[in-house]
């Protein structure tokens, strides 16, 4: 294909270089750009620009063409500097002096076309794909390029900024990687180890870089931080710790002058830098400061998310992060009286919010981590934590007088969301079941207030499994279970909101799912009368509440299984059964119908044996297989794929006989599922118009086919005709025949 | 032409010897009297208002609201005859002293008054109710009191209300008064109100106050009375006596609900009973309107301001569809009119959705068909979403639909048709909310044994736990869900840093946190100045002066005026006339010719003399200069002066002269012993100083 596009590119280069014609739009460009980059990438030494001289004869006439098309030219650029990126090429188009009229300095700026920010995208562009060989960076040297790069750092537009950034790292990296591979000096050789001509080029990148940071410009200085910040991470030594040296004064007066916009950027830069030296430890620490100032927070909450970071420095900004969580949630405190600044803060709406979010989300992540407090006992934390949930529903007053954050927060959901999910992460530490009252009782106000939002429940629900989980070895969490939570749980299954109805559903899964084998919760599930409403939840108007029922059901009847078998679990089993087969086989929405399988899968894999199931499992396989939602295609033959296991390995529905012969079982086996339609079911997914179905048909079709090949004593022709009646490639061949005829 | 006259004793510039004060200034001086506004209030129930302006010379009351809580001191009246009920013992003391067998009973551990249900009225001792010009109608419900004010206490005024509240205010009244004569009661306990027995029976009997003033439901025919006094207004200005207007704007509470303006030409008083934000089904409500009062009143916030009423709702629909799938019936003791229709608005959507669509729908009152009627033909009261349905083939409320499709129907009674077309599960809506007389008391003492069945309370008027104590013990579930779509304190906030009054004058309730919830600075009223705050027999003093009063100049005086520029823009002229008031109205008008007296009439008729006319000296103003003057003094061969500052100027001592002058910043005074030469030199030395008018 190749060649024939090749042929076509002489008169490509010409519509292109026409100024008279309209430019093609910037895809079809990039496209062309992309197929050069392919092109380029399988050449193994041959040199495009040797085959095709049209694209020499292109290059010069766009780029000294006073009409071309900033979105051509910017093309050309992006090109040339491909093209350049092999030391033939870039021999071939410095000999033809393309590359200095395409690139040079003084032919940059005489053209209007520099305004165009594409075209300067595509110049920096242009010299990044070049920058392969030294030749290249000799040339960028040479013509003095180093300068205009600098200035477009500065540019007004963002990407040509950034790429300019981008550019820069590269040429420093270039510098290292360049002169420790012809150099004599290992790694970590010291500056001596630049040439002389480069180490010019090293100082004036990093001179610029300093001069930003010391500059009272605040948009220069950040983006000094970010030039820095990327040097920091992606280059090496010892261009890494010449520019440290060199920033850590600027960056020092930068941190003691404190400005809030900048703590991201210098954070940024801080995490780049080795955060185990000892420089950036004291840097961190003077952000922290004392806790008196309004970046601090932010700053802390940055550090607690740092993964290498000294630990001083992780407990300070902890104990910083943690402050006004305690300042509004527990008892005042005289130190917490010095911190005007956050009181202040407090007192505001928007930045009490913001703040205490921060502390929040901080929280989740320490315990995300399992963080050891030192200073403050977990107990403590999550007291405050709980606190300020109750707060936020307008139960506690906020504890220091002076500032009455409960105004702000009262019906908050944005701090109840967070409060709720650090709640929940904060069940990784086993001293806190001894809150759990607390906890539960808080989690259960939330699920009982009128006025909780959606989201809000379903923040709920998620705290209360990780809660539950942690606490199941509790005799009281029954009791709260059966007292408190079900006929809270039963009230929001009627909800008005069906987002509510649907979290609701998923929580008393998960619940199920969670206290699997616990026979108390297993029976207040059944005396509760939570199955019943669960059965009829699976009518319910919206599809999604009664996909989440089917799975909840499928839930209960799988814990009912671990009890022995009741005349009560027996009538759950064939209530669910025949509902969810309405389901699979009327209801109009496909999540239902998805679930329904799924359910039916999960009762299939469980260790025991569900034989109400079996009678209906054809009916399932052929509804499922013949449904029009691909899902519930694949979900079925992954039913499948577990009746298939199950009947071929152990055949748990078959009394054992020692007396039978390997072959005899396999044949039975076979033949079983062959009742069961599992073969109509492969055969007809074979052909199905979803790939995703047909793969996982024939993947079945061939473990089957090596499991009967493995077997070394059956007649394959034999087992096959008496399983199908038919050879499967003859089976498969009629069944497309008669699908092609439809 | 108008001017203004100031009501205040306000000084000009102007500084001369007092000789003679020009006769503009009598005309004004007549009307010099410093007016403040008063407020009596009545009731100190801040939704049931009920209040009294007296603001110039007109009486305004505003709302007359009944507080029917009272009536939950009685025993429930029961439709049918209820063995329960009857069989109570009466109540005596534990030592045998008092013995009130037959007035009071002990139900369920409380003692109860067996009595009709009687309600606590506004004061009436507060001033002459005959006084009163006109009163105010803000909601039906706000109304309940008005046979009581209107009849039996000499009142001739008028009352204005909208279409709307008047025709469903009669719808509620004729309820109250069919649910208490069906079930009439031979006798009127009053004994147990003596206040030396009252003192010794059991709470909260012992704790109620004002019992003497409690009175009886009135009858149909004061009803009927009362409301042939009602002069319906729409949302534009009525004026009263030529004094004040008064406005209604619409409050976005119930149909018709209205907030009311009264304004004089220079006094705007904003009175704001309850008003909602929520888009329920009135028309919304109007705010600008309410900007740049001096005194706001602000009544009828939300009684609930913890239930969000999204929220109860919501929990309504889910208490109502759990016991309808469990097989209970559901009761909501409601009023016939206002969040009824919401309720069923929100359930036509919502009973579908929860597969609860073959359930029926009672709602049983004596006015049922009139209200499900009524609610669609106001269309004009309804909001936007509403009024546009009407250009629609359907009617504005879904209920129509219900009702036709057998969803919901409604009966006047329990006996009748309802008792043969009666099904369960079902949901019945019916009264009265404090479940002490109406149909409800026959559900309660159907429903009440079984767990199965849900009582679901959504007014917010009634304590729940009091209206359900005669009911005790109790199996059927409760459930609290208070619906009140009045503003809550973070709206009203926000409307008033928007509206901006001067002042703002409210129930105390609304200046302190609730009782039960006393960390809750967020449920008052935080303002600055702080809001005056009143409560039942409260006598405000209005914080602002009457300053201005509109006259109107007659033009052919207008035409003999000489105004005469003061400063650039500013022009000035005198005036001599006769102020004529008259209906509030005051009109300066040519003072006119001494008629020649004739001859022949002996008898002269003093009171009908025009006033004498004499020629007005003419006005001053400006500043007498210091330095100036005193220059002038000593080219007048006044040289020894003493220059001593005082607080309003300075006084001059000419020592050799032994003369004072004081020069103030409103007056000039020259004292000077028997030396009238000197005198009138040094006047015309400071006249010199001054413009002349």
């Amino acid at each position: 294909m190749d060649s024939d596009c090749l042929s076509l590119l002489p008169a490509v280069c010409l519509v292109l270089a026409d100024p008279k014609q309209a430019p093609p739009d910037d895809t079809s460009l990039e496209k062309l750009l992309d197929w050069f980059k392919e092109l380029h990438s399988q050449s193994n030494g041959q040199v495009l620009l040797q085959d095709q001289p049209c694209l020499l004869e292109f290059i010069s006439s766009v780029c000294t063409s006073e009409t071309t098309d900033p979105a051509i030219l910017s093309f050309t650029l992006k090109l040339t500097g491909l093209l350049a990126a092999t030391k033939q090429g870039f021999h071939l188009l410095e000999e033809g002096g393309l590359l200095l009229c395409a690139f040079e300095r003084e032919a940059c700026y005489v053209c209007d076309l520099w305004e165009d920010a594409s075209v300067r995208s595509g110049w920096l562009q242009g010299l990044l794909n070049m920058l392969k060989h030294q030749k290249s960076l000799d040339f960028i040297c040479r013509n003095g390029l180093i300068k205009v790069v600098l200035q477009l750092q500065n540019d007004r537009s963002l990407f040509v900024a950034s790429l300019a950034n981008q550019l820069l790292v590269h040429i420093l990296n270039f510098l290292t990687s360049s002169s420790t591979t012809n150099g004599s000096d290992a790694v970590g050789s010291s500056v001596s180890s630049l040439r002389s001509d480069w180490v010019s080029v090293s100082s004036e990148i990093m001179n610029a870089v300093v001069e930003a940071l010391s500059s009272e410009d605040h948009p220069q200085v950040l983006r000094g931080l970010r030039l820095l910040s990327l040097v920091l991470s992606q280059c090496g030594e010892p261009i890494r710790s010449m520019l440290w040296k060199d920033v850590l004064v600027p960056l020092e007066v930068l941190i003691k002058r404190g400005s809030e916009s900048l703590t991201q950027t210098l954070m940024t830069v801080l995490q780049a830098a080795d955060t185990s030296a000892r420089p950036v430890e004291e840097l961190l620490e003077a952000m922290l400061g004392d806790g008196n100032r309004k970046e601090c927070f932010q700053c802390a909450a940055l550090v607690v998310k740092l993964e290498k970071c000294p630990e001083v420095s992780k407990r300070k900004a902890t104990g910083i992060i943690l402050l006004p969580l305690q300042c509004v949630s527990t008892q005042p405190q005289t130190e917490i009286e010095t911190y005007l600044v956050l009181n202040e803060q407090l007192s505001q709406k928007a930045s009490c919010i913001s703040l205490l979010m921060q502390s929040l989300s901080s929280l989740a992540e320490l315990a995300h981590r399992k963080f050891l407090f030192e200073d403050i006992s977990i107990h403590s934390i999550t007291s405050s934590v709980v606190w300020l949930l109750r707060m936020c529903s307008g139960q506690c007053p906020s504890s220091l007088l002076r500032i009455n954050a409960s105004i702000h927060l009262i019906g908050c959901c944005k701090v109840q969301r967070c409060g709720l999910d650090t709640l929940g992460a904060l069940s990784v530490y086993e001293e806190n079941v001894d809150l759990r009252k607390d906890i539960f009782g808080v989690l259960l106000d939330y699920l009982q207030s009128p006025d909780s939002h959606a989201t809000v429940l379903k923040k709920t629900f998620q705290a209360a499994v990780r809660w539950i989980a942690v606490c199941s070895p509790f005799p009281d969490l029954l009791q709260f279970i059966s007292h408190d939570l079900f006929p809270v749980l039963e009230k929001r299954m009627c909800d008005l909101r069906w987002e509510v109805r649907d979290s609701t559903l998923e929580f008393i899964t998960q619940l199920t799912t969670a206290l699997n084998g616990n026979s108390g919760f297993t029976e207040a599930l059944h005396t509760s009368g939570m199955v019943s409403v669960l059965l009829s939840s699976l009518a319910d108007t919206e599809g999604y509440v009664r996909a989440s029922a089917v799975a909840a059901v499928g839930e209960a009847v799988t814990a009912s299984f671990h009890h022995a078998a009741t005349e009560r679990n027996s009538s759950l089993l064939e209530k669910a059964l025949t509902q969810m087969m309405i389901a699979l086989s009327q209801d109009t929405e496909g999540f239902p119908r998805r679930a329904v399988v799924k359910a039916f899968t999960s009762w299939l894999k469980g260790s025991h044996p569900v034989t109400a199931l079996e009678s209906s499992l054809s009916s399932v396989l052929s509804l499922g297989g013949n449904d029009f939602d691909w899902e519930v295609k694949m979900h079925t033959l992954e039913l499948a794929e577990v009746l298939m296991e199950k009947t071929l390995t152990c055949c748990p529905y078959i009394v054992q006989n020692v007396d039978f012969s390997e072959k005899t079982r396999l044949t039975q086996a076979l033949s079983r599922l062959k009742d069961y339609g599992l073969f109509d079911l492969l055969f007809n997914s074979l052909l199905d118009c979803d790939r995703p179905v047909c793969e996982k048909a024939c993947a079945l079709l061939v473990r089957l086919r090596t499991l009967t090949a493995e077997t070394a004593d059956l007649d394959h022709s034999a087992l096959v005709l008496n399983v199908c009646g038919n050879r499967w490639g003859d089976e498969v061949q009629s069944r497309y025949l008669n699908k092609q005829q439809a | 032409m108008r001017v203004c006259s100031e009501l205040n004793d306000t000084h000009g510039p102007t500084a001369e010897e007092k000789t003679s004060v020009p006769n503009v200034s009598r005309v004004v001086a007549s009307q010099k009297t410093r007016k403040h506004m008063k407020l009596y209030c009545l009731s100190g129930h801040p939704t049931l208002p009920c209040n009294v302006l007296k603001f110039k010379s007109t009486t305004i009351m505003l709302d007359c609201g009944l507080d029917t809580t009272a009536a939950l001191y009685f025993l429930p009246l029961p439709l049918v005859h209820s063995p329960r009920l009857s069989k109570l013992p009466g109540w005596v003391s534990k030592d045998g002293a008092v013995n009130l067998e037959k007035e009071l009973k002990e139900c369920s551990g409380r003692v109860f008054v067996d009595s009709q249900p009687e309600f606590c009225l506004p004061e009436k001792e507060l001033l002459d109710l005959s006084t009163i010009d006109v009163i105010l109608i803000s909601n039906y419900h706000c109304m309940m009191a008005l046979p009581y004010i209107t009849e039996h206490t000499g009142f001739t005024g008028t009352v204005y209300a909208t279409e709307p509240t008047l025709q469903i205010g009669r719808l509620l009244m004729e309820e109250l008064v069919t649910f208490m004569e069906r079930v009439p009661k031979a006798q009127a306990a009053t004994c147990w109100k003596n206040k030396e027995i009252q003192r010794l029976l059991p709470g909260p009997l012992k704790d109620a106050v004002d019992v003497w003033s409690w009175r009886k439901c009135y009858s149909v025919q004061e009803v009927n009375s009362a409301l042939s006094k009602v002069q319906l207004v729409g949302y534009s200005q009525k004026e009263l006596f030529g004094a004040v207007q008064v406005t209604p704007l619409s409050s976005g509470y119930s149909l018709g609900s209205s907030n009311w303006i009264i304004q004089s030409h220079y006094e705007k008083v904003s009175y704001v009973s309850g008003s909602s934000l929520l888009t329920t089904h009135p028309q919304p409500m109007e705010q600008s309107s309410l900007k740049n009062s001096d005194v706001l009143i602000l009544t009828g916030l939300t009684q609930i301001p913890t239930a969000n009423p999204d929220g109860m709702l919501g929990e309504f629909c889910s208490n109502l569809a759990m016991t309808i799938r469990a097989g209970g019936n559901v009761l909501v003791p409601c009023y016939s009119s206002g969040v009824i229709y919401d309720l069923l608005e929100c359930l036509y959507q919502f009973m579908d959705s929860a597969n609860l669509g073959s359930t029926p729908f009672y709602f049983i009152s004596p006015v049922a068909n009139s209200s499900l009627e009524f609610s669609q033909i106001f269309a004009e009261w309804l909001c936007q979403n509403k009024q546009s349905k009407v250009y629609l083939p359907e009617p504005p409320f879904p209920h129509a639909e219900l009702i036709q499709t057998n969803k919901l129907k409604h009966y006047p009674s329990i006996h009748g048709d309802f008792s043969s077309e009666f099904r369960q599960p079902c949901v019945v809506f019916t009264g009265h909310p404090s479940l002490r007389f109406g149909d409800v008391v026959h559900f309660m003492e159907l429903w009440g044994k079984s767990s199965l069945n849900t009582i679901i309370f959504t007014e917010p008027d009634f304590s729940y736990l009091d209206a359900l104590a005669p009911y005790q013990p109790l199996a059927m579930k409760c459930v609290y869900c208070p619906i009140d779509t009045r503003l809550n304190f973070h709206q009203v906030s926000k409307l008033l840093k928007d509206i901006q009054p001067l002042h703002v004058v409210c129930p105390e309730p609304y200046t302190q946190p609730p009782p039960a919830q006393p960390h809750r600075s967020d449920l008052m009223l935080e303002l600055q100045p702080p809001p005056m705050a009143y409560r039942r027999c409260s006598v405000l003093g209005l914080p602002f002066r009457r300053r201005y009063e509109r006259i109107h100049l007659l033009p052919e005086l207008a035409r003999s005026l000489v105004p005469s520029e003061i400063k650039a823009g500013v022009s000035v002229a005198t005036v001599s006339a006769v102020l004529q008031s008259k209906d509030n109205k005051h009109v300066l008008q040519p003072v006119p010719k001494p008629a020649p007296v004739p001859p022949s009439k002996k008898r002269k008729r003093v009171t009908e003399e025009p006033p004498e006319v004499l020629n007005p000296k003419p006005l001053l103003s400006g500043a007498v200069p210091l330095e100036p003057f005193l220059a002038m003094l000593h080219k007048n061969g006044i040289t020894e002066v003493k220059v001593e500052e005082t607080a309003d100027g300075h006084i001059l001592h000419l020592q050799t002269e032994d003369v004072l002058i004081q020069l103030e910043e409103d007056a000039t005074h020259i004292i000077c012993d028997n030396n009238e030469p000197l005198r009138t030199a040094l006047r015309d030395l400071v006249l010199r100083f001054l413009q002349k008018l």
